[in-house]
């Protein structure tokens, strides 16, 4: 009993893993059906397909998972048949293996789910799509095939083999059923004769229970290679000897499958004649056919390894501490003056540098996966609308924290459906406005100024500022009668309960989906902002920091308070300057730098810092999108390891800052968010006579124009 | 004939171990009982819904057991699930049948 326990425990603790994994095949298996659509005849892609279906199957049968298996049989059929030409991709039956991949989906997230139950219809349609294939056989590909078939049969044609497998003692304590595994194999083709060698199997008395002792030989009649059925016992290879013999007499035909066999990496397999033609093409130890593994293709061989998440998080809260508490020793050392043991300290700091650089790369992940993700968006979406829609990406390689990944996921999906919606118009539409009838939608990402800027543009009528405006004036979001500049109409797309769809879709246009993306954005230290011509199409740009956690900042004081700057944002620094600026025509403080006029930040007026403004101080030159600016600071203290920990509830509302840090000496620095602090600098109204100053702290600059 | 027990409903690798001294007792009392009629141990076989290779192994472990000493095992009314499993792993003796069965995919 303990050891069914066991087992269960060993099934409980694997099929998560099992479910991970037969989750990336079944996402490889629909890029791969949308790539297939582009490229209907790319023989690879369908080979590929074929594997990625055959693995999940493959690892669904060990697991018992019939429902999975005998599903993701019907797939499989019909993607063999897609492979061999029998059937050609249209896209009515795109879609049916795009759903039959979501039932697969559904079923493997379900695995344990009974209640669950496969459409019938879907099988159904998928067995007449096979059938159609089948009954196809007079197509050009067969008779092409059956003309060569006396030089070299082709690839579709059914042999015969037989096959006998020899379990070994151990197979069930390792999890493995012959039962479900013959039944798998059956699905290859027909089985039949199938013998079980009963006499190997010991009387009661000296049976144990756990031990197996069955040896089951039969025939098959299938189309599969002999890498096909190898393949199917790919699960069993350390459980079982496995000989495979072609019941044929083609001895070119067997050849073809020797060379195969050959051609992926295994050792030339013996071949000796047998008795009434019948040639033994394989007779393997498993360990043999444990070196072929790797030839034949997992996802998962590219010398990764899993780790869980938490884990990493915990070395990198473990690294920000450490970061701290490196920066303490090196002030340390450099107020004892001894040169031996700073620089003793400054080698710890650059190997603790290294680390950081590293642990942080673990956790970034190409923004890529996501974006091929709204591939099945789009194109469902957009035949739903009767739309024709074209998707570009562009900078999938950019990498981005993995936490931020995910959180940014939801935000995109309602982006790119709204766009889809509301944004690009139907082909007669376009036809009508003069533009090619294929719409345009493209998600691009790209690394800026420590950020990362991603972009959805699309190619529609863009925001339609009347309907906007009339929308802000009935729903009170403005005035009736004000007209807001430019930049602000389409910026109240973003208020919460805004909604320009003339009727409600199951798409969007509940005006539920903008102020979240916004807020999700803001959650995320990130900024979202839009653009768009009208009749030109619409782009909506979100910038988000590289990561949560470390940052390389640029440390400044003024007066006694501490403040840091994503380093990638400094331009440059004007250092000891007189503090006098002067004041353009709207009322903003301005630095000549080379002939330019830079806009300065305050840093002491912005804040209402209580200390006195040195006659000397120092402009940093910041880069925020494609503004420059200035802040004027008294001391700049240069690079320092940011580990950044988030505001408290006092300073949330603190306009400009987007978090705080730890230096080593235990005091509390601001952390710039070069973006707002940059827009602060263009409304200088919002910092106005009027604001309190209270002694002796910082007055939260309230967000009084969002 | 009148099935002397009745199998358990799951005869799969999680039950066999906590069966199999179930199983000696049968075929024991089988093989010191002199009757002629009790020359075969029938087992009743309609309540196995949920069946394996390590089931079906112990099945012919037993009916082994009792060729040995002239005895057979019969399992009466199998289940469509015994009965399935027993023909695709070549088990057919166990279900009193020569014949096998072509199963096709």
């Amino acid at each position: 009993m303990s050891e069914a326990n066991a087992d269960d425990d060993i099934v409980n603790e694997m099929l998560p893993a099992f479910i991970e994994e037969a989750n990336e095949q079944i996402e490889a298996l629909e890029q791969l059906l949308l790539e297939l659509e582009a490229a209907p005849d790319d023989r690879k892609l369908l080979d590929t397909l074929f594997r990625c279906a055959h693995t999940v199957k493959g690892s669904a049968g060990v697991f018992g998972l019939d429902r999975v298996v005998s599903f993701t049989h019907h797939v499989e059929a019909l993607l063999d048949r897609l492979r061999e030409g029998f059937v050609s991709l249209s896209p009515a039956l795109s879609t049916l293996l795009l759903q039959s991949n979501d039932v697969i989906r559904t079923l493997v997230n379900n695995a344990l789910d009974d209640q669950y139950q496969v459409p019938e219809e879907l099988v159904l349609r998928l067995k007449q799509a096979t059938q159609a294939g089948s009954s196809a056989k007079e197509s050009p590909v067969e008779a092409v095939a059956q003309n060569q078939a006396t030089v070299l049969p082709a690839p579709t044609d059914e042999r015969r083999w037989k096959i006998s497998v020899n379990f070994g003692v151990d197979t069930f304590r390792h999890g493995i059923d012959p039962l479900t595994l013959l039944n798998y194999v059956r699905a290859l083709g027909s089985m039949s004769d199938v013998v079980c060698e009963t006499q190997q199997v010991p009387s009661l008395d000296a049976f144990e229970a756990e031990n197996c002792y069955l040896n089951v030989e039969f025939c098959l009649h299938t189309k599969a290679t002999l890498d096909d059925i190898e393949q199917a016992f790919k699960f069993a290879r350390e459980d079982c000897e496995l000989s495979i013999t072609a019941l044929d007499d083609n001895t070119q035909n067997i050849e073809a499958s020797t060379d195969a066999a050959s051609a992926s990496g295994e050792s030339p397999l013996p071949i000796t004649s047998g008795d009434a033609g019948a040639v033994a093409v394989a007779t393997q130890k498993p360990q043999r056919q444990r070196a072929a593994g790797p030839a034949s293709g997992g996802s998962d061989e590219g010398g990764f390894i899993r780790v869980q998440a938490d884990r990493l998080d915990e070395v990198i809260n473990l690294l920000g501490e450490l970061v701290i508490a490196g920066a303490g020793a090196s002030m340390l050392a450099r107020q004892t003056q001894q040169r031996t043991l700073v620089e003793a300290n400054q080698q710890v700091a650059r190997l603790i540098e290294g680390i950081r650089n590293s642990t942080l790369k673990l956790r970034m992940v190409p923004i890529g996966d996501t974006f091929a993700r709204f591939r099945r968006v789009v194109r469902d979406t957009a035949t739903e609308l009767g739309k024709d829609v074209m998707l570009e990406i562009k900078g999938g390689e950019t990498e981005l924290d993995k936490a931020m990944i995910e959180r940014i996921a939801d935000p995109l999906m309602h982006l790119v459906r709204n766009a889809l919606d509301h944004g690009l118009e139907t082909p007669e539409q376009r036809s009508a406005a003069g533009k090619c009838a294929q719409g345009k939608l493209t998600l691009s990402a790209c690394h800026e100024g420590g950020n990362v800027l991603i972009r959805i543009i699309d190619d529609g009528r863009g925001v339609q500022r009347d309907k906007v405006l009339q929308r802000a004036w009935d729903r009170g979001l403005v005035d009736q009668g004000v007209v807001p500049p430019e930049t602000e109409i389409l910026n109240l797309i973003f208020a919460p309960g805004f909604s320009t769809a003339e009727k409600v879709t199951n798409l969007s246009g509940r005006g539920v989906g903008m102020d979240v993306v916004r807020s999700n954005v803001e959650a995320l230290r990130g900024t979202v902002s839009i653009s768009s011509n009208a009749g030109q199409g619409s782009c909506i740009e979100i910038r988000l920091p590289l990561t949560l956690a470390i940052i390389d900042g640029f440390l400044v004081g003024v007066g006694p308070s501490k403040f840091i700057l994503p380093l990638e944002s400094v331009v440059e620094v004007i250092a000891n300057r007189t503090s006098q600026t002067t004041v353009d025509e709207h009322g903003r403080s301005c630095v000549e730098l080379r002939g330019q006029v830079l806009p300065v930040v305050n840093l002491r007026t912005l804040y209402a810092l209580d200390s006195p403004q040195p006659e000397l101080s120092s402009v940093v030159v910041v880069r925020s999108g494609m503004r420059h600016y200035g802040l004027m600071v008294d001391t700049l203290l240069g690079q320092h390891q940011t580990v950044i920990k988030p505001l408290g509830m006092l300073l949330r509302s603190l306009r400009g800052v987007s978090g705080s840090s730890i230096l080593g000496t235990g005091e509390v620095a601001l952390i710039f968010d070069t973006t707002s602090l940059g827009q602060l600098v263009v409304q200088p109204r919002v910092v106005t006579s009027q604001t309190k100053r209270s002694e002796g702290s910082m007055s939260p600059i309230v967000n009084s124009h969002l | 004939m009148q099935a002397a027990h009745a199998l358990p409903s799951e005869l799969t690798i999680y039950t066999v171990s906590e069966f199999y001294p179930q199983c000696l007792n049968w075929v024991n009392e089988r093989t010191t009982d002199e009757v002629d009629e009790s020359a075969v141990l029938c087992l009743d076989a309609q309540g196995v819904s949920d069946v394996d290779a390590a089931g079906v192994q112990l099945l012919l472990s037993m009916s082994n057991s009792l060729e040995k000493v002239n005895r057979q095992l019969l399992l009466s009314n199998p289940s469509q699930a015994l009965s399935d499993a027993c023909h695709a792993m070549g088990a057919t003796c166990l279900m009193g049948a020569t014949d096998v069965e072509v199963l096709k995919s």
